[in-house]
């Protein structure tokens, strides 16, 4: 009898512990978007805000925020999207396909130098990208890239190329060799093998490259600022700074954190389209399909 | 459906030669099976065939053309992966008809342009064959989802639906527990009875390949031993390795000398003394017994040696038994040597350890070898023991 009171004793202590946990860290987790979110809802000055956060008052909740920032900015929101969408899409896009043809040379095929050309790639993943600003803006200006679409493009996939490229190699290697062999067998080239053996069996981390690959263009700063000159092309994170930033003198907490959370939507969208193949693709390590 | 012919076919990997100078000629229709321990070169010899791996010299020929140049895709043959190598992201139904998908066929109307299959040509096919190989059932299945003895039957159909002019099959049946094992070794031989297709199959293991074969080609080291029918292996090895590599349970050897014993030749082995012929010189030989010739009796008869059973495996019909043989009864050794070990295989239950027996065999059916492992064929024992 007394064991058996001690063992639900403890199981009870167990699962006590393991809640508290939890709820602290979904408290660190959750606490700093409720934050945004009731800021945004809200036109205080900063010095207001906290109390207002830790106990809001109904009566001073407002959208008029969402409606500076949707439809009284300049540039419009809708253009920041606009150009957000077409350089983050680009580069996921070119990234992606450029990525998955790498890894599969880099996984499949034997030439002369690959190991060194895997050990380049990964050293260059490990600098930061943005001590490449300098030579990139350096070599675009002479190549009249600036300020233009393509200019930002091209530093945009060649860093998705970078880190996917790897990721998608790695993921390859975990396929065995005669899979492909089974296809080149059953009557298709090495370019139909890659197509229609090959590429659906990397959906997962192919999921997950493009993601990455659509996220770092999308809340880039660095960059953007420095080839971007004309406010048509500016993008979401540009507008982002621009509305911090301007020149009223006191910052408008409300305007910031509104812009946030519309930034902040479509990757949600694009995460809830694709979430099976990126959670698929973050735990490759523990199961594979 | 055509033969297959090796011309010296050589491969090598940077140091090391997997397959050292093959060639094998294989008819229209003949089931071969290519048997060797682990890293013989088997699978790279299929792999050349297949076009998946070039051939360092040498040349390969399907039918009568000349494919060292052709892509894998271009020699229509069908390969079964030791791992089966089934896509894992289709279904078995899309398994099967994969290839038949990318596959172009002249045109009826117009024979210089050519077509895909139809939905319905291609699901004629996929049917006919799940139907032939019982898997109708299971067509909606992934791979994960099946068992071992069921993907290895879509691997099968996979070959088969794409009527090829050869299969190369590389240990299909390893993977398989040995029950079902033997059951898929049966219903294989059926299907290319049925069939009638040229078969290369790869297997380390020689029951199977006794079972299976037409002709038995046997490697090692990237060697071709010999080819011929099972029969003729067993009966005729051209060396030892084939002779210990063929035939369960293994052939026992006595490695002994060939001294000159007044005018004639003795083989002397311990307490063994056999009268030989054909040997110009004396010298270290080696005598290969199947363990089935080896007769053993309760009773002393003429030309048996006296021994004693040292250990008994009961193999279910019938029991390996291990000897101990000391000198012919009556005969006293002048030096008394350490006795010679033999294994029989006898009836079931007939004897036990510790038994005191009389061990024969028949002179005809002994074979000789030399230190090096030929086969001295003129060799005989030259009369029945003392
Ligand atoms: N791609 C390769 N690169 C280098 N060496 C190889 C390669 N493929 C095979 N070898 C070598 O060639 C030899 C023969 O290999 P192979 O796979 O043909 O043997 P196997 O008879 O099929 O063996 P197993 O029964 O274990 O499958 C081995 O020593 C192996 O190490
Ligand atoms: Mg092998």
């Amino acid at each position: 009898m007394k064991p058996r009171r001690r063992r639900r004793w403890t199981r009870w202590a167990k699962r006590i512990a393991s809640h508290v946990v939890l709820i602290i860290a979904c408290i660190f987790a959750v606490f700093p978007i409720y934050f945004i979110v009731v800021t945004s809802l809200s036109t205080l000055p900063i010095a207001g805000i906290t109390a207002h956060v830790l106990l809001p008052n109904p009566s001073q909740l407002t959208l008029s925020s969402y409606n500076t920032v949707l439809l009284h900015e300049s540039p419009s929101y809708l253009s920041l999207l606009e150009n957000s969408l077409i350089f983050s899409g680009s580069a996921a896009a070119i990234g992606l396909l450029l990525a998955a043809f790498t890894g599969f040379a880099l996984s499949k095929f034997n030439f002369p130098g690959r190991r060194t050309f895997v050990y380049f790639i990964l050293l260059i993943s490990l600098f930061p990208s943005v001590v490449m600003i300098i030579p990139f803006y350096l070599m675009f200006a002479k190549l009249g890239l600036i300020d233009s679409y393509i200019g930002l493009i091209i530093p945009y996939s060649a860093g998705a190329v970078v880190f996917s490229g790897i990721l998608v190699k790695n993921y390859m290697d975990s396929i065995p060799d005669d899979i492909e062999e089974a296809a080149l067998i059953d009557g298709m080239s090495r370019t139909e093998a890659f197509f229609r053996v090959m590429i659906p069996l990397c959906l997962p981390v192919l999921g997950l490259a493009a993601f990455l690959a659509f996220m770092g263009p999308y809340t880039d700063y660095a960059y953007a600022h420095v080839f971007l000159t004309s406010s048509d092309k500016w993008t979401l994170a540009l507008g982002l700074y621009n509305i911090n930033s301007s020149d009223t003198g006191t910052q408008n907490y409300g305007l910031v954190t509104s812009f946030a959370i519309v930034m902040s939507l479509p990757i949600v969208a694009f995460y809830m389209v694709f979430q099976r193949y990126i959670i698929g693709g973050l735990t490759l390590g523990a199961v594979r399909g | 459906m055509s033969g297959i012919t090796l011309q010296n076919i050589t491969k090598r990997f940077k140091t090391e030669t997997a397959v050292d100078d093959v060639s094998l000629s294989i008819q229209d229709g003949e089931f071969v099976v290519i048997l060797g321990a682990s890293g013989s070169g088997k699978t790279t010899i299929l792999r050349i065939i297949a076009g998946l791996e070039v051939q360092t010299t040498g040349h390969v020929f399907i039918g009568d053309v000349l494919v060292d140049d052709y892509e894998p895709r271009d020699r229509n043959i069908a390969m079964v992966f030791q791992s089966y190598a089934l896509y894992p992201h289709l279904s078995a139904y899309d398994n099967i008809a994969f290839g038949l998908r990318v596959r172009r066929i002249p045109r009826e109307d117009d024979p210089d342009r050519d077509r895909h299959l139809t939905h319905q040509e291609i699901d004629g096919k996929v049917r006919g064959v799940s139907q032939m190989l019982g898997i109708a059932e299971m067509l909606q299945k992934r791979p994960s989802e099946l068992s071992g003895g069921q993907r290895q039957r879509v691997a099968l159909a996979r070959a088969i639906v794409r009527d090829p002019e050869a299969f190369l099959l590389d240990e299909p049946l390893s993977n398989l527990d040995a029950k079902i094992r033997s059951n898929a070794r049966i219903e294989l031989k059926r299907l290319h009875q049925r069939l009638r297709q040229t078969f290369v199959f790869v297997t380390h293991d020689q029951t199977e390949a006794m079972t299976l074969g037409d002709r038995l080609a046997i490697v090692n080291h990237g060697r071709l031993l010999q080819c011929d029918t099972p029969e003729r292996t067993l009966s005729h090895p051209l060396n030892q390795f084939v002779a210990s590599f063929v035939g369960s349970p293994e052939m026992v050897f006595l490695e002994g000398n060939v001294e000159s014993t007044g005018g004639g030749f003795t083989f002397v082995k311990g307490p063994v003394r056999i009268p030989v012929r054909g040997t110009g010189s004396p010298g270290a030989v080696t005598i290969g017994l199947r363990p089935w010739d080896i007769r053993v009796e309760k009773a002393s008869t003429p030309g048996t040696l006296s021994g004693r059973v040292t250990g008994v495996e009961r193999l279910g019909s019938s029991d390996q038994l291990f000897l101990d043989v000391a000198s012919p009864p009556g005969a006293s050794p002048t030096t008394p040597a350490a006795p010679v070990s033999l294994r029989a295989l006898v009836r079931a239950y007939d004897f036990d350890v510790g038994d005191g027996v009389f061990v024969g065999f028949d002179p005809d059916r002994a074979l000789f070898f030399n230190a090096e492992g030929g086969r001295l064929e003129s060799m005989s024992i030259s009369s029945p023991l003392p």
